[in-house]
């Protein structure tokens, strides 16, 4: 409750690192901010030609059915890994002065979330010219959505970052971990191509119905089952509480390991 | 004492450090050096309670690693204590870390916002306070300019003027007031006296005694990871002094003793040899040293007025210099001189024994000359000290610049170059 009350009274602290990192990441790049939009949008194509023509999918508009999977994913997986190690990035003002610990997770995972979001803008741009069209009444619930991964993200960023202090290897092996994850998820293709032995396993991953929930939103253009989310944001709210706990009990002595 | 009435409650804190000898923090190093991450347990608070009312400014005093730096650290948070409790009663601020998350790349008016909200304030509270920053730093010019064109003075008036500004219950400082010229000192400090004044308690860790007199209500004197006395400000850091003159006496003293004896074991060699190398060694100071060389300066010790070499002085203190001189040529009418710089390079005495109407002397064998200084008024700091010796027409023989260096210590806050005695009748 405390740590609710100061992290309250730090949010400048983490309005102005989302600020600072938006605006620093692609500092003295020649594309500077428009990078990004160009990264996803490079990605999309590199999937795009070898789904569509080179392994075939068969999926009807392949590119906007990995689009809308792939910017959440993006935003998911850069949290945790790139995540763990935003503590250790900041250890000189950790080193030096007090604020509270959960401000640098938290604005790094804020900073990918706005991201997302800025990559939706070319996500309801390709939407719009390519004549796919908007159900709005389901776009009600992406909010929802996103709040889940939002909850799910930053549980796993304050458990990665905290752990990262004290074994650095995490980051490299968190490096693989998503990699795994990400084709463990109906990301690239669709989850009824999944075999039935499988299927108990991808049911049990959170990141499956979340990725679902945008498709249909988004590609099918239909509401959403968001029965399927009460799991994912059970799982959510675990994360966090497990990752508030964690972060809590290892970051006294993240001055001294620094 | 009531409960509210304290800032700031430490009870019986302890803190150790571990101190690697080799750490690997990689998995591969974990497992296959297990040995390696050996470590020492360095305990560097050994129980420290004391008790901070509100309102009252108290200073951390002790030599370097004594563990106040620790302590500071402990009551921001930045890390926690072993053992013990930590109480503080109101918003902290730290003048610990000036500059904390500045961009170089951000104007200055963008990192106020962002090094003042590190602090925990809300953009409200910057923007009331954002008139104040800039015009304490002196930069309303600048203020929309990147940071990175900053000359250094100018980013830490900026950065200082940040943290002065977050109206803390309780301010904690390092060091703080080393930062730019002597005007900007001024106002800090003026600044501080001011905060001071509208109840703000305040902790200050720093090695300028002065400055915690003129601030502090009370010091505390932490020596290796306990308190050894606390008071006024005046009778600790006096006797705070005492004890570290007495030590750094002795360790010079030691120091000196064993360069002697070094000496002695170089001379029981072949008296020739001495010779030579004596030669040999005075070459790369040639730059500082000049003259015919028909004598020469050999050797320059200095004493305490109770005749033990010392180079290490208190104000007010007699100084012994014996100069031990070899002579090559006979020097008519010679005259000795000696000049005090102090480390500005700014002279603060000279003299030689012509302008002192010494009789006429000349050199015509080795031997030495002694020079004793009386009731040295000199304020604390180093001070270089050039030797000559030169004939009567003020030509060289051997000049010797920063040929001896002398530190002096005191406890009073005086200022200036060298202290004048004086009497008040008010």
């Amino acid at each position: 409750m405390n740590t609710i009350k100061e992290l309250y009274a730090y949010r400048q602290m983490i309005v102005s690192l989302v600020k600072k990192d938006l605006r620093g990441r692609y500092k003295g790049s020649v594309l500077g901010f428009l990078w990004t939009f160009i990264n996803p949008l490079l990605q999309l194509v590199v999937y795009t030609v070898v789904f569509s023509y080179i392994l075939k999918a068969n999926i009807d508009r392949y590119y906007l059915y990995l689009f809308v999977a792939l910017i959440p994913w993006i935003f998911f997986s850069s949290s945790i890994t790139v995540g763990a190690s935003s503590v250790v990035a900041q250890k000189d003002l950790i080193k030096k002065i007090y604020f509270p610990r959960m401000v640098i997770p938290i604005s790094y995972v804020t900073s990918c979330f706005v991201n997302m979001l800025l990559c939706f803008i070319v996500i309801f741009a390709v939407i719009i010219v390519t004549g796919v069209g908007i159900n709005f009444a389901a776009l009600l619930t992406l909010p929802i959505i996103m709040g889940v991964e939002y909850v799910m993200a930053l549980g796993m960023a304050l458990l990665t970052s905290a752990v990262t202090v004290y074994f650095r290897d995490l980051e490299h092996i968190l490096g693989i971990l998503s990699m795994m994850w990400m084709y463990m998820t109906p990301i690239m293709y669709d989850k009824s191509i999944v075999p039935d032995r499988l299927m108990p396993f991808f049911n049990l991953n959170p990141m499956t119905h979340v990725i679902e929930c945008y498709r249909t939103v988004l590609y099918n253009k239909a509401m959403p089952d968001l029965s399927t989310l009460f799991f994912a944001s059970g799982l959510g709210v675990a994360f966090l509480i497990i990752g508030c706990l964690v972060f809590n009990k290892l970051q006294r002595h993240f001055a001294e390991e620094l | 004492m009531a409960q509210n009435e304290i800032a700031i409650d430490v009870n019986n804190i302890t803190k150790s450090f571990k101190v690697f000898l080799d750490k690997g923090s990689q998995l591969k190093e974990r497992l296959l050096f297990r040995k390696r991450s050996r470590y020492e347990e360095r305990k560097v608070l050994r129980g420290i309670s004391f008790q901070v009312k509100k309102g009252e400014a108290v200073g951390l005093i002790g030599h370097n690693g004594c563990g106040k730096s620790t302590t500071l650290k402990l009551l921001t948070k930045i890390m926690y204590p072993d053992t013990g409790s930590i109480t503080m009663n109101g918003r902290v601020s730290s003048l610990i870390e000036l500059g904390a998350g500045f961009h170089p790349d951000m104007s200055g008016r963008e990192n106020i916002y962002t090094n003042a909200s590190i602090f925990g304030l809300t953009k409200k509270e910057i923007d009331a306070r954002l008139k104040d920053i800039v015009d304490f730093s002196e930069l309303e010019e600048f203020i929309d300019n990147p940071v990175r064109t900053y000359s250094s003075g100018m980013y830490m008036r900026l950065a200082f003027s940040v943290a002065i500004n977050v109206d803390a219950d309780i301010l904690l400082i390092d060091e703080i007031l080393a930062v730019g010229d002597a005007n900007f000192q001024a106002k800090c400090f003026n600044k501080l006296k001011e905060i001071k004044s509208h109840g703000t308690t305040i902790v200050i860790v720093s090695h300028s005694l002065g400055q915690i007199e003129q601030i502090c209500d009370r010091s505390i004197w932490i020596h290796e990871g306990l308190i050894r006395a606390e008071g006024p400000p005046k009778e600790i850091d006096l006797e705070y002094l005492d004890f570290m003159g007495q030590k750094l006496q002795e360790s010079t003293r030691k120091e000196l003793e064993e360069k002697n004896q070094q000496e002695e074991e170089e001379k029981s060699g072949s008296e020739q040899e001495t010779e030579e190398n004596t030669e040999a060694e005075e070459t790369p100071e040639e730059k500082k040293r000049w003259g015919s060389g028909a004598a020469r300066i050999k050797r320059i010790k200095a004493f305490t007025s109770d005749g033990a070499e010392q180079r290490i002085f208190r104000t007010g203190e007699d100084i012994k210099f014996r100069l031990d001189y070899t002579v090559k040529e006979t020097v008519k009418d010679a005259v000795f001189g000696i000049g005090i710089f102090n480390r500005d390079g700014v002279q603060c005495y000279g003299t030689n024994t012509r302008i002192d109407k010494h009789p006429e002397f000349d050199l015509d064998k080795n031997g030495a000359a002694e020079i004793t200084l009386e009731k040295v008024g000199l304020l604390p700091g180093e001070y270089l000290i050039d030797f000559a010796i030169e004939t009567g027409d003020g030509i060289p023989v051997d000049y010797y610049r920063e040929a001896y260096t002398i530190e002096m210590i005191s406890a009073a806050g005086d200022v200036g170059i060298a202290r004048i005695t004086h009497n008040w009748s008010i």
